[in-house]
């Protein structure tokens, strides 16, 4: 037994820092709770505006009370903002231009940066949700995202399309189960803190076994003894004595072949961001239906 | 014979570490006295009825642990003309064996400890060297290739030699072990000795070491020799042509002449482990301390220590897991 922790001291050793500093790691980087609200210019207490009345007044307070929680977790401003009005005329006001699909853009935007929403300063971090029930006459009912601020910063494209497509499980036969969801996955994407790496379970697994595999292997090499004399050990004066050494050169050919090279190119990618027309920066995305 | 000690009358062995004839008891340098004995039935000392084996050349008494040395087994025919004296003693050997396996981490719990290592016997292995005076005459054809670019194209050129040889080797003493008892394979394992050191036979060395002599006559061993010789004379024939990337041989011959055959013994020190009724022996060069053996693996021992390491490994990626995970 003494032989044994003596041959694993070191094992013993490392398994014993690295329990440590995983335990004191794991303590120190629980997903701290923010800080108080810092915004003090946001116009509104509301964070529910159910223009197109979707949610039963009960709803409404239940969907108040769970996003009021939520946003002291994550430190981030959660809105939610249901309308059934086209608003063709209203973003073609800001953009002559502008697609069916922007709309809802334009709206999203304007709104949250009049209402200065923001946890940390006003058009700060926060989320915007805003689904628009009426169909335009495209024939199409459009929704948004919008993010700012460090929820800008978190959400990819696939992370939006993620959370819309959610949204869109629920939202024609039980709206406030819909944004219900919504607001707890804001909380889950936003306290899932960015890093993202989850690895598999039988990482560890496989890389352990490999590691004892190799362990065994090394441990029952079992060679009798290496040779240690080679072909001068019995040689008197080490060498043989050369009485003739000739190396004539005869004739040599020569032969060629050719070459062939290739070259490769590569290719890009992109992606980007928006401002809105006050001109702060937000990041989003929409979904129709 | 049995060497007595002047001074306590104690029993006089030949110490490594001194170089020189030692009394265990009183502590005494060279305070040796022969004291002949010529039977091979009785210790001389206490007259203990001592078994020797047919070809043991020195002993222990079983009796009185005085070191026996058989006259009539190392006179004439018997008499070696060479001997190499131990250099390593009892206590390096043990050391050397322990650090050598100290790594082995599946041997059984006892395979080192020191009531196993005291059974150790040093023993003198009787060796034939054989001198020879080989000559090697060697005539073909070599080539040399050459290659290199210019711009899309790539050439070779090979160039063709006629290669001559003729060389003399003169090889001097080419041991073989000539203990039918000691495995050949690892007696060869075991050299090189150094023959810098080697001297006449002396009787003293021999005390208190076990010994044996020839088993077999230096012409039945003597193939075992010539192989040596041709190996490392085809080995230093390549070694003249290593300049050549292929070789076509014409005409070729090796004469091997033996001029020299002696009779002598080497030190080697002998650990035997036994280990579910398997022995596992190791032989240590009593000269330069080389190691030849193979350790026992206890079945055991590799499970316990491998789920330890599997274990371990487990605890500690799976925690580095969860906190690369959350950082």
């Amino acid at each position: 037994m003494k032989e044994y922790f003596h041959y694993f001291r070191y094992l013993f050793l490392a398994l014993g820092v690295v329990a440590v500093l995983s335990v004191v790691l794991l303590i120190t980087n629980q997903p701290e709770k923010a800080g108080e609200r810092t915004n003090t210019e946001c116009t509104t207490e509301e964070r529910v505006f159910d223009y197109a009345d979707v949610l039963t007044a009960e709803e409404e307070d239940q969907l108040r009370e769970q996003i009021a929680e939520r946003e002291s977790q994550i430190g981030a401003d959660i809105v939610i903002v249901t309308l059934n009005e086209s608003l063709k005329e209203y973003a073609r006001s800001y953009d002559p231009d502008v697609t069916y699909d922007k709309f809802t853009m334009i709206y999203a935007d304007n709104f949250y940066d009049e209402h200065k929403f923001g946890y940390n300063k006003p058009i700060g971090d926060g989320i915007l949700l805003l689904d628009n029930i009426y169909r335009e006459d495209d024939g199409s009912v459009y929704t948004w995202l919008c993010t700012t601020g460090k929820v800008e910063n978190r959400y990819s494209n696939a992370m939006i399309d993620n959370i819309l497509d959610e949204f869109y499980v629920y939202v024609d036969t039980n709206p406030y189960r819909a944004y219900s969801d919504f607001v707890d996955n804001v909380y889950y994407d936003m306290a899932d803190n960015g890093s993202n790496i989850t690895l598999p379970l039988y990482i560890p697994f496989v890389w352990s076994l490999i590691v004892t595999v190799v362990f065994i292997v090394v441990n029952l090499t079992n060679r009798k003894g290496k040779k240690t004399t080679n072909q001068r050990s019995y040689v008197n004066g080490g060498q043989p004595r050369m009485r003739r050494r000739e190396d004539t050169f005869i004739r040599k050919s020569v032969t060629s072949r050719t070459i062939e090279t290739s070259s490769s190119s590569g290719g890009s990618g992109g992606g980007g961001h928006h401002t809105s027309s006050s001109g702060a920066s937000h990041g989003g995305g929409g979904h129709s239906r | 014979m049995i060497f007595k000690c002047q001074n306590c009358g104690g029993n006089v062995v030949y110490s490594p570490e001194k170089g020189a004839m030692y009394c265990p008891h009183c502590e005494g340098i060279d305070s040796h006295q022969k004291m002949e004995g010529s039977s091979e039935e009785a210790c001389p000392n206490c007259g203990a009825p001592v078994e020797i084996g047919q070809f043991v050349s020195a002993s222990k008494c079983e009796h009185c642990g005085n070191y026996i040395v058989f006259d009539k087994r190392i006179e004439g025919m018997y008499e070696p003309n060479l001997i190499l004296p131990f250099k390593i003693g009892k206590e390096k050997a043990k050391e050397i064996l322990k650090k050598e396996f100290k790594k082995k981490a599946f041997t059984p719990a006892g395979f080192l400890s020191d009531a196993a290592l005291d059974k150790m016997e040093g023993t003198y292995v009787p060796f034939w060297l054989y001198d020879y005076m080989a000559n090697y005459t060697f005539d073909g054809e070599g080539t040399k290739v050459r290659t290199w670019r210019r711009g899309n194209t790539e050439y070779t050129e090979t160039s063709f030699y006629h290669i001559v040889r003729d060389m003399d080797i003169d090889f001097d003493k080419i041991p073989v072990d000539a203990s039918v008892g000691m495995d050949d394979q690892i007696m060869d394992l075991m050299e090189p000795y150094d023959y810098t050191i080697l001297e006449k036979f002396q009787d003293k060395y021999m005390s208190g070491f076990m010994g044996e002599v020839f088993n077999e006559p230096s012409g039945k061993l003597e193939p075992r020799a010539k192989e040596k010789a041709k190996n490392d004379s085809e080995a230093l024939l390549k070694e003249s042509m290593s300049a050549y990337s292929s070789i076509r041989t014409h005409h070729k011959n090796l004469d091997l002449n033996k001029n020299g055959l002696s009779y002598a013994l080497f030190p080697v020190w002998v650990y035997t482990y036994s280990y579910h009724n398997e022995k596992y022996p190791f032989y240590i060069n009593g000269q330069t301390g080389k190691v030849v053996g193979k350790t026992p693996l206890s079945v055991q021992k590799l499970m316990g220590y491998g789920a330890t390491v599997f274990a371990a490994c487990f605890t500690m990626l799976t925690l580095l897991k969860m906190v690369l995970e959350v950082l």
